[in-house]
């Protein structure tokens, strides 16, 4: 197989270029999108690179199109992806939870830009984080990532597309336009060096009739893929095992989406991934995700200098949230501060895991920019005085 | 000029010069060498006229800051990119501009690049190597060659050779 693009070095490019060959380095063959800054260069990229590698890349006519084309790909069964920003994102929240319900593998990635609406399109906000968690209607689980680094974007697609596969679900990778469209020093690992998963698909004809059937116990039904003889019916309507509406009973809506919601609560561990740094012994705890982790990380070091034991909780999965790590962190420290560039999101989920042990401060910022790591340390010197 | 850990570089002209191409292959060259770099950009809407600042910074650390604050280097290519950006300037900092079309109020160093392109390379259009070239003699904040790696990576094909020699025209300028 060879690659438009070089792999198995380093190369110096923007967190969209690097989503995008990401994605087809983890087998990507199918996406459909429409333009949006600032992901506009992830499809640029998918449109240059997807012929090359027999893929498909096609322009739909909005975003509900899109992420309905990547729903039926994936049926189809190729891996799939859509990449969009705020105004787009929010167009498909109706087939995100189609795809949720359907339990449809795809990459949906939101280049976050400053909303309500269209907002500030060329700069960078984390506003969507309770969307991407909690913005289809329903009760429902999905996975959610978030980069902060042009490297992490790269690393995080390929995750994305495994996780995707592994438990048969919707995965988001959160980043902004600050991450999107900065080049930074990368490292594309050749596909030797990686480890890609692929949906299960069924062992035989009496396994492919119950393609929303728990038959292996894992909670994980396997696939079948349209086009190889299958009868298979896919529907958004509540369904019975076979995949038959049944839109009244209560007990097969209930048991179809506990095991949604299982499939990822009982799998957190294997899902969930967070970076610390100085937690060991620090009295001040700095917890954000994505691009603000790094002024952030620059604020705890130049904090320590001054004698001031702080630490950085960097979280790279936000659903499923781990709600005990952020208690057994709310155990030690004195203090938490939440750090987004947004008016209080992750906030909330941190004070719930912190379950009133420690007071839990929020340090927002809205408008485009990042905090500088001075903003971040006076704010917190301030409350020390 | 001697490195420090991280160096700030900030790029500024009007849009058209070339200013953001030449940001790009200075981080490339600094990522072929392995250190670590960013490289962000702000211009207006214009294709042509309108501000154009590409920044950079490369470290042998980690990078945390992400914005140019305290800028090591300026270089500037028009009035227009000098005045919204020499606040940005750190003091003892060095200020680089095309001695012919930017008139600053602090000290500098520099050539008339515009018409060293016209002029010695014979495409104006290369303006952005010519300084480029100028900008690593006297910083050596990457190696001549792996700019010139770079080039050859970046620039549109066929435009390799009158690129480079933009480009070691201005290194030359820039050892004098």
């Amino acid at each position: 197989m060879r690659y438009p693009f070089p792999v198995g070095t380093v190369d110096f490019i923007q967190g969209d270029e690097a989503i995008a060959r990401a994605a087809i380095l983890a087998g990507c063959r199918f996406y459909a999108g429409y333009p949006i800054t600032p992901a506009s260069e992830i499809f640029e990229a998918m449109s240059i690179y997807m012929p090359l590698v027999d893929g498909v890349s096609i322009q739909m006519e909005d975003e509900i199109g899109s992420i309905a084309a990547v729903v039926g790909a994936s049926w189809a069964g190729a891996k799939s992806m859509t990449a969009t920003s705020g105004p787009g994102f929010s167009l498909m929240m109706e087939n995100l939870g189609y795809a949720i319900m359907t339990e449809t593998p795809l990459v949906l990635v939101n280049v976050q830009r400053s909303g309500p609406s269209t907002g500030q399109p060329t700069l960078a906000a984390q506003g969507d984080l309770m969307q991407a968690i909690w913005g289809t209607h329903g009760d429902h689980s999905l996975i959610v990532l978030a980069p902060a680094t042009v490297q992490e974007a790269f690393d995080m697609t390929i995750k994305a597309f495994n996780l995707a596969e592994k438990y048969r679900t919707p995965v988001i990778l959160l980043t902004d336009a600050e991450v999107g469209h900065m080049r930074e020093r990368v490292y594309a690992p050749h596909p030797d060096e990686l480890e890609l998963i692929y949906r299960k698909l069924p062992a035989n004809e009496e396994e492919a009739k119950y393609p929303f059937g728990d038959i292996h116990g894992d909670l994980v039904p396997p696939m079948p893929v349209f086009g190889k003889g299958h009868h298979t019916y896919v529907t958004g309507l509540t369904h019975d095992e076979k995949g038959r509406p049944k839109t009244v009973e209560s007990e097969i809506h209930e048991k179809l989406l506990k095991r949604i919601v299982e499939k990822i609560e009982k799998n957190k561990k294997d899902i969930v991934d967070y970076e610390g740094y100085g937690l060991e012994d620090a009295e001040i705890v700095i917890i954000g995700f994505g691009i603000v982790t790094r002024s952030a990380m620059r604020a705890v070091k130049e904090l320590r200098k001054k004698g001031i034991k702080a630490g950085l909780l960097k979280l790279n999965v936000l659903w499923p949230f781990d709600f005990e790590l952020i208690e057994r962190i709310a155990e030690k420290a004195g203090k938490i501060y939440v750090v987004e560039m947004n008016l209080g999101q992750l906030y909330h989920m941190v004070k719930e895991g912190a379950n009133g042990k420690v007071p839990v401060e929020l340090i927002p910022k809205i408008g485009g920019e990042i905090h500088t790591p001075k903003e971040i340390i006076e704010r917190i010197k301030d409350n020390l005085r | 000029m001697g490195w420090v850990i991280t160096m700030q570089i900030r790029l500024a002209g009007f849009g058209g010069q070339g200013v953001i191409l030449a940001g790009v292959i200075l981080g490339d060259a600094a990522a072929i060498e392995g250190l670590n770099v960013i490289q962000t950009q702000d211009y207006g809407s214009q294709s042509r006229g309108g501000h154009s600042i590409a920044d950079l910074i490369i470290s042998k650390d980690p990078i945390y800051d992400l914005i140019v604050t305290k800028a090591d280097v300026l270089l500037a290519l028009a009035q227009l990119g000098y005045d919204s950006t020499k606040e940005s300037l750190r003091e003892g900092g060095l200020l680089i501009v095309d001695t012919e079309l930017v008139q600053p109020d602090r000290e500098f160093t520099g050539a008339p690049f515009t018409r060293i392109a016209e002029e010695e390379v014979g495409l104006a259009l290369t303006v952005n190597m010519v300084a480029l070239g100028y900008l690593v003699a006297k910083t050596n904040i990457v190696k001549k060659e792996s700019v010139e790696e770079a080039i050859r990576r970046r620039v549109p094909k066929g435009t390799e050779e009158i690129n480079l020699k933009a480009f070691r025209i201005g290194y030359e300028e820039g050892t004098k």
